[in-house]
């Protein structure tokens, strides 16, 4: 999940601290950098793949670095930030809230860490017309942390503080509830105006949001340590009352083919990233992975130590995954947890098509995440015994199901049903069997509608068909439209649903056949 | 929890008003005068009844076509009585049942009563539980049972409707007390999940039909709370012509939803073939489909159709797997017409279309992606960067520079672990199980194996062995695999001799290494999984074939004086191990697990002494793989291999 900085650059911000040295002079601009240094060092050890962006505002905003990965550019805008006027904190969230709808579209979390001087600026009254006005929540799911560069005992933190809490609640209850996530952002209070204290603060922040996600990827007995980047966010599931967080094994349950498995509904995506294996997980459930006889040729040994050294050069399952899973066009289901399902497949993006990675994608918790497949709890292996279904298993429903004559509600489609049984009963004798299927459709619709006057009506036009008949046209013609339009108002019959219309049996039928 | 659109309550008026017509005629005889004496049929009029019973059957195509579970609908129709036509059930949430149900009330017919009935059988029904609802443990009772009810009727002014609502409200009350009476010890019995519960909210939308030419004394009102917030009325008025548009339109933002035009299809008439013409059709999906594009527009512009342009696919395009996020159900919003069938069909027909914003400055962008999937139409959106975009190259992560992984054999893991629909319970546990048996033993690099490189020879084997039981036959195959094995040891051939020369591996060490490298890992791999007795059968017969082996094999050197073998024999009379010795030193292996991963023939025994110019590798790192090796790690369990340690 991206992350925007938003830092205050306004005048107050370049407000001295107080401090006992008196070489340095330390404004509360530099300590927010020195946050922001902590926070990135941070990323580059636990986050590498975290996009950034520096925004800075007063009462305009600025994208001073937009998304990148490449930390130093940021560090290195740092200490040249123009100041500002005035914080205005609600102009900076629309700004944020535009500039990440346009970047990263409205489905992907977006954090955003609001560093700022403790002071909201204005009056108590101006402070609630703010809240009035914040542009949240946002069409996008999204987190703010805000880090306050203020003393805890500093009375405008008092005062500012009912606005941050309304941020940080408004920020999380996003009307795009898809994807749904309990995790809230929190208000980060140094102890102390110092740099210290704060980069305590914003360390506390990155342990608490940016936490690496590790897990095991098991498949039988084969398994691997990976990472999951972005981190996946615990999933609640509008109508079931629990949440659904990750464990930390991935069970591979088994394999499909990439086009049975079509697109299912993932509430997130995820890249594998393998891991090195440790060494010291010497247990009896790493059997299988261990090559008794590797070893066996005295020659390998010499090379045993380097391999521990560089994991590159370990075998590891995840690289065997995806190079099977991409040979073979197939994905694999994967248990994440207690009735909640994933897949994973071979990934490559449309522009960097030689780089290809393992891409978990989690769905929507409960067994129906991808109806074509079936209840998700019941894919098992292929059995001998058991007759086999295949993918994909076809919805009950379906689009044509409504099309059984009672769509009546715009006139032109009743106009085409009518007019295909009056093309029928011209065309007879032919048509006959089509013209009374027809007719029982209609009947059943319009019995179903409570809708008589159609089939009077219908009967009308029958009859009238069988006054316009040529004199060429076979006796039958007119014998069965007379009959069809007979039982069609009949009064002991018409209405009645079990009745069925049957073509007159009449011995025309049979003499004109034995012509 | 339970949003208000859980659960909804047609009420359908059946009263003898409803019979009268809607005064709004069909004209259905529009072919072409054909001569003289030929008499137009007169107009036909649907009843008021037929109105509303369409319009509200259209109401819930919608629903289920967009939401197969979780989204219930029941049908009341009043007239003198009150015929509830269905149940919350699944099995009765669908079209057919109601048709059905529709089929048996009937025309309207004489006789008296009202909506009340209805009205109030639909507020029981409310507070009835959905099988989702009574599903709950009832420790977890808390949620929030609420509902809408749709009363289709018509009244003479304002008041009666205000009287209807009064009493509705007036049910509701007293079905809460009713229910709140109940000591709540009764909660704890197996009947509670079948007991009524209380209905917190209630939306009730009261919609007034009256035929075309009819003045009405009724007014549009705006949902108005009563009731303390018990109860939303609102009120419409609406033409019987209207109604299934008024309905086709409430039905969105009931269920958040939103249309979408898709403009510019083209399309081909089936009479001239040679040209086509460009049609447009209009589709229902959820609201959030649209959040992307919505980000600037205002409340009012959300409630119209977002009009969005085809645009032609360009052979086998991506589908839906393009969008990284959601997908979400698609149906037409007018299901009969020519132009959304073919769409229908073309999608079903597995392909997919892409569709853009219209722009006028020209430049595209797509927008979403139309696909069917398992025989449903989804929407999708596009575009917007994924944070996962830029990964880090496989190749420089852990296990990157590894080249030789057997990705063709765990292909073919993949293909034998194959999923497919099964009915019952515990088919992804019997999945996972089958994966763990077919990779108890499964070396990840050919250059860690040789048994599985050895193709055809092994194959039977190494197929047959991860089968949760084998029979007599497989067993005997299995046995063939062994004696076959054997042979070519016999006949001093390289393990990889029958293979072609292109596909051999380099594999480093002596004949003699490769060799006992095979019966090690071979029994491993049995071992690996001597589960049933048929297998354990297998491992007997390996464990005494390679003694027997053994022994033959000293006996053949020993009595072989041959040329280049001279030197050998030399040197084995130097050996501090007896033929005996080693012989139940392999026996005893079948019996302690310690020195499986050493698994050493008497050649290698005989051997011993002058083989190695460097020292033998230390059997505790043979066994730990490459891993750390533990010391004396079998110790405790085996002492007879501590002998092997000190040769």
């Amino acid at each position: 999940m991206p992350t925007a900085i938003l830092l205050d650059v306004s005048l107050s911000m370049t407000r001295p601290v107080p401090t006992s040295d008196t070489t340095e002079s330390i404004t509360r601009l530099t300590i927010a950098s020195a946050a922001i240094n902590t926070f990135l060092d941070y990323l580059s050890v636990h986050a590498k793949l975290e996009y950034v962006a520096l925004i800075t505002f007063s009462s305009t905003y600025e994208v001073t670095v937009p998304f990148t990965r490449d930390y130093d550019s940021i560090k290195a805008k740092l200490g040249h930030l123009e100041e500002g006027d005035k914080t205005c904190i609600e102009t900076a969230l629309a700004g944020v809230n535009q500039i990440i709808l346009g970047e990263w579209g409205y489905q992907t979390l977006v954090q955003t860490i609001l560093i700022t001087d403790g002071t909201c600026g204005v009056g108590a009254i101006g402070r609630n017309r703010i809240i009035q006005a914040l542009p949240l929540p946002p069409s996008f799911p999204s987190k703010i942390h805000i880090l306050p560069i203020v003393s805890p005992h500093e009375s405008c933190l008092q005062h500012a503080m009912p606005l941050y809490q309304k941020i940080v609640d408004l920020a999380s209850s996003t009307v795009n509830n898809s994807t749904g996530s309990i995790n809230r952002g929190a208000i980060y209070c140094p102890d102390q105006l110092s740099v210290a204290a704060v980069v305590t603060a914003m360390t506390k922040l990155c342990e608490q949001q940016y936490q690496e996600f590790w897990c095991t990827l098991k498949c039988g007995q084969l398994e691997t340590k990976v990472q999951l980047f972005p981190a996946p966010q615990p999933a609640s599931h509008e109508g079931l009352a629990a949440t659904y967080t990750i464990s930390n094994q991935i069970h591979v349950v088994g394999f499909l083919q990439q086009q049975d498995l079509g697109t299912p509904i993932a509430i997130s995506k995820h890249l594998i990233i393998p891991q090195p294996q440790s060494n010291n997980n010497n247990n009896k459930e790493n059997f299988g992975s261990k090559t008794p006889t590797k070893e066996g040729s005295s020659s390998e040994t010499s090379t045993t130590d380097e391999d521990n050294t560089d994991p590159s050069k370990v075998p590891n399952f995840c690289v065997l995954l995806h190079g099977a899973l991409k040979v073979e066009g197939m994905a694999a289901i994967v248990q994440l947890g207690p009735e909640w399902w994933g897949t994973v497949s071979a990934w490559c993006e449309a522009s960097r098509a030689r780089r290809s990675c393992l891409l978990l994608a989690v769905l929507r918790p409960g067994a129906s995440a991808a109806p074509w497949l079936g209840p998700l709890d019941q894919l098992g292996p292929a059995d001998e015994s058991t007759p086999a279904e295949t993918f994909p298993v076809r919805s009950w429903r379906s689009y044509s199901s409504a099309g059984s004559a009672c769509a009546w509600a715009r006139p032109h489609a009743l106009l085409a049903d009518v007019q295909k049984v009056l093309r029928h009963a011209r065309k007879l004798p032919d048509k006959t069997q089509h013209l009374y299927k027809e007719l029982n459709r209609l009947r059943r619709a319009a019995i179903s509608l409570g809708f008589s006057e159609l089939l009077t009506s219908v009967g009308g036009a029958l009859e009238r068909e069988c006054a316009a008949l040529p004199s060429s046209a076979p006796p039958e013609c007119a014998l069965q439209l007379a009959h069809a339009a007979a039982a069609l108002r009949d009064p002991r019959t018409a209405l009645d649903i079990k009745h069925t219309l049957q073509p007159l049996a009449t011995n025309f039928t049979v003499t004109s056949m034995s012509h | 929890m339970f949003p208000t659109n859980h659960k909804t309550i047609f009420v359908l008026d059946h009263t003898p008003y409803f019979g009268i017509s809607s005064d709004f005629p069909i004209e259905f005889d529009v072919s072409k005068s054909r001569g003289p004496g030929y008499v137009p049929l007169p107009p036909v009029c649907k009843s008021l009844w037929t109105c509303s019973v369409e319009a509200a059957v259209e109401y819930c195509r919608i629903v289920w076509d967009l939401f197969p579970e979780g989204k219930l609908i029941r049908f009341v129709v009043s007239d003198s009585a009150a015929h509830l036509l269905n149940t919350w059930t699944e099995a009765q949430q669908n079209l057919t049942h109601i048709l059905n149900g529709l089929c048996l009330v009937g025309p309207v017919r004489r006789g008296a009563g009202g909506d009340v009935v209805g009205l109030c059988a639909a507020i029981e029904a409310l507070g009835e539980p959905s099988p989702n609802q009574s599903s709950r443990p009832t420790t977890e009772r808390l949620f929030q049972n609420r509902g809408r009810i749709i009363c289709i009727t018509s009244a003479r002014d304002d008041d009666s409707i205000r009287s209807l609502a009064e009493i509705a409200l007036n049910a509701l009350v007293q079905q809460n007390k009713k229910l709140s009476m109940v000591p709540p010890t009764t909660s704890a019995d197996a009947t509670a999940n079948t007991q009524s519960l209380v209905v917190h909210y209630c939306h009730l939308v009261i919609v007034n039909v009256t035929p075309e030419k009819i003045e009405t004394r009724v007014n549009n009102q705006p949902l108005t709370e009563m009731g303390g917030g018990l109860m939303g009325v609102e009120v419409i008025v609406s033409r019987a012509s209207a109604l299934a548009n008024l309905l086709g339109r409430l039905v969105l933002p009931h269920y958040k939803l939103a249309t979408t035009t898709v403009t510019g299809i083209p399309m081909k008439e089936e009479q001239n073939a040679s040209s086509s013409a460009n049609y447009d059709v209009e589709i229902i999906h959820s609201l959030e489909a649209h959040a992307g594009l919505r980000a600037a527009q205002t409340a009012a512009e959300a409630l119209e159709s977002v009009v969005l342009r085809w645009w032609t696919p360009r052979g086998a395009e991506g589908g839906a797997s393009g969008c990284s996020g959601p997908l979400w159900r698609v149906t037409p919003a007018d299901v009969a017409s020519r132009p959304s069938a073919c769409l229908v069909n073309f999608l079903l027909n597995g392909r997919s279309v892409t569709l853009e914003v219209p722009r006028k400055g020209g430049g595209r962008s797509a927008s979403h992606v139309l696909a069917a999937q398992g025989g449903e139409l989804w929407i999708g959106a596009l575009g917007g960067r994924t944070p996962y975009d830029d990964p880090p190259a496989l190749s420089e992560g852990a296990g990157g520079r590894i080249t030789d992984y057997r990705i063709k054999e765990f292909g073919s893991v993949m293909q034998q672990n194959k999923l497919l629909p099964l009915r019952g319970a515990g088919a992804n546990g019997r999945a996972r199980a089958r994966l763990q048996r077919h990779t108890t033993y499964w070396p990840l690099t050919i250059s860690s194996t040789i048994i599985f490189n050895l193709g055809p020879v092994v194959e039977p084997l190494s197929r047959l062995v991860v089968q949760e039981t084998l029979s007599e036959a497989e067993v005997e195959a299995c046995r063939g695999v062994l004696l076959s094995l054997l042979g070519m040891e016999s006949r001093h051939e390289s393990p990889a001799a029958p293979l072609p020369s292109n596909v051999r591996v380099k594999w480093c060490g002596r004949r003699e290494d490769q060799w006992r490298q095979v019966w090690g890992e071979l029994e491993a791999l049995v071992r690996a999984h001597a589960a049933s007795p048929a297998h354990r059968a297998l491992l007997r017969t390996l464990l005494e074939q390679n003694r027997d082996n053994n022994i033959k094999k000293k006996l053949n050197i020993i009595q072989c004086s041959g040329e280049s073998r001279a030197s050998v024999i030399r040197a084995t009379t130097d050996s501090p191990l007896s033929p005996v010795g080693a012989g139940g030193g392999a026996a005893g292996s079948s019996a302690g697990a310690g020195d499986v991963w050493a698994p050493r023939n008497a050649l290698e025994a005989l051997l011993g002494a002058p083989r190695p110019p460097r020292r033998p590798d230390f059997a505790g790192r043979m066994a730990a793989g490459n891993r750390i090796a533990t010391l004396y790690s079998t110790f405790a369990r085996c002492r007879s291999t501590a002998l092997v340690f000190y040769m």
